[in-house]
């Protein structure tokens, strides 16, 4: 007899040695939110669309910040950027939600994963989407503010190279720190969920 | 969905949720993840429920479900790799049935069980679920010669873990 057979025999055994759940109970779970990664998923896009896109807007009503972004040559820049941005993100937001329509828990583990897999390369595009367009904007902002604030025209024109160089390091800083936020919000979702992809696509060989 | 289905589908549940109790036992290592595996699987479950037509049987469409939400569509909060816990919680056998000897040996395997990852698993559980190849190419959507061949593999994954 091989090992698991030997396995299989003490696994029957065992049938009944689970504490039982109750119907009451199960009705009680039936009305549970499940916390399922790809539902994770498009929480978490539908958040940062909410919160990134009202700041966005809301800039637009502040007299203030419209002031500084006339004054800073912003204006038109700003109101393009947003609009197609809204355009763009609405875009993946009703791709993440069809995914998650389609996506079934009856269908094949392999299939459900590459479902599964389809969502997290829209992801990776959503990310670095968002990676190249903070870093144009950083650097739309900042060239601007060299251009056309006085005070720093004044200082930028003394000592350009090391106003360069700092808004170099600026953007890249910004860059990291966000594609650090987004490996944590969607990295740790995905990987575990990549391995099993990569075994089974092991037992296809 | 309508009451009456509602009602079926927790009664059906309730009458073969040892099987998701199984399912939990081999992803989990602990009371409290067993617990929550097992809400998942069956939200997963009753969220699928409407699109179960009932051509292949409930405990059938139950194992897919399960496994599926075990192993891609649920979160783990702690990996399975608390072995010594698994051993001591769940292979106590009643007085009359012990046998040193064997207990030992199972102690030995169910850990190298915990060992493999969560695709080896699932075959080693539907082998031991004594489902036959077509079910299990099914449930995992490989072919059913893919399935034999992995199976010899795992068990010689098995048999390496368990002589080093």
């Amino acid at each position: 007899m091989d090992e698991l057979d030997i396995l299989k025999k003490d696994w029957k055994k065992k049938d009944h040695s689970f504490n039982q759940i109750t119907e009451k109970e199960i009705y009680g779970m039936l009305h549970k939110r499940s916390s399922s990664i790809v539902k994770w998923i498009l929480i978490i896009s539908i958040c940062e669309f909410l919160i990134l896109r009202i700041l966005d807007i809301s800039s637009f009503f502040d007299k203030s910040s419209v002031k500084m972004m006339e004054k800073n040559h912003l204006y038109n820049f700003s109101l393009v950027l947003t609009i197609f941005n809204l355009i763009v993100f609405s875009g993946f937001i009703i791709y993440f939600y069809k995914n998650f329509k389609k996506i079934s828990a009856a269908s094949s583990i392999k299939k459900l994963m590459s479902d599964i897999l389809k969502t997290r390369k829209i992801v990776k595009y959503y990310i670095w989407y968002n990676l190249i367009l903070i870093s144009i904007t950083t650097f739309f902002v900042l060239n601007s503010f060299f251009k056309y604030n006085k005070e720093i025209n004044e200082l930028y024109e003394k000592f350009p190279s090391i106003f360069i160089l700092g808004s170099i390091a600026t953007v890249l800083f910004i860059v990291l720190f966000f594609w650090g936020l987004y490996k944590l919000l969607y990295g740790i979702l995905l990987k575990r969920l990549h391995n099993n992809y990569q075994e089974l696509k092991k037992l296809e060989l | 969905m309508n009451p009456e289905s509602e009602e079926l589908f927790v009664k059906q549940l309730q009458e073969n949720q040892n099987i998701i109790h199984k399912i939990c036992r081999l992803y989990t290592s602990d009371d409290d993840s067993h617990k929550d595996l097992f809400q998942e699987i069956t939200i997963q479950l009753w969220k699928a429920f409407p699109k179960f037509r009932g051509d292949s049987k409930f405990t059938t469409w139950a194992y897919r479900v399960g496994l599926n939400t075990a192993i891609t569509l649920y979160r783990k909060k702690k990996r399975t790799i608390d072995t010594i816990e698994f051993d001591n919680t769940y292979h106590r056998v009643k007085q009359e049935d012990y046998n040193f000897e064997e207990e030992e040996q199972l102690k030995l395997l169910y850990s190298a069980v915990n060992q493999l990852n969560d695709i080896e698993k699932a075959l080693v559980f539907l082998y031991i679920e004594d489902k036959d190849y077509a079910e299990i190419s099914e449930t995992l959507g490989i072919s059913e010669v893919n399935a034999r061949v992995k199976m010899n593999r795992v068990k010689g994954k098995l048999k390496k873990i368990l002589n080093p």
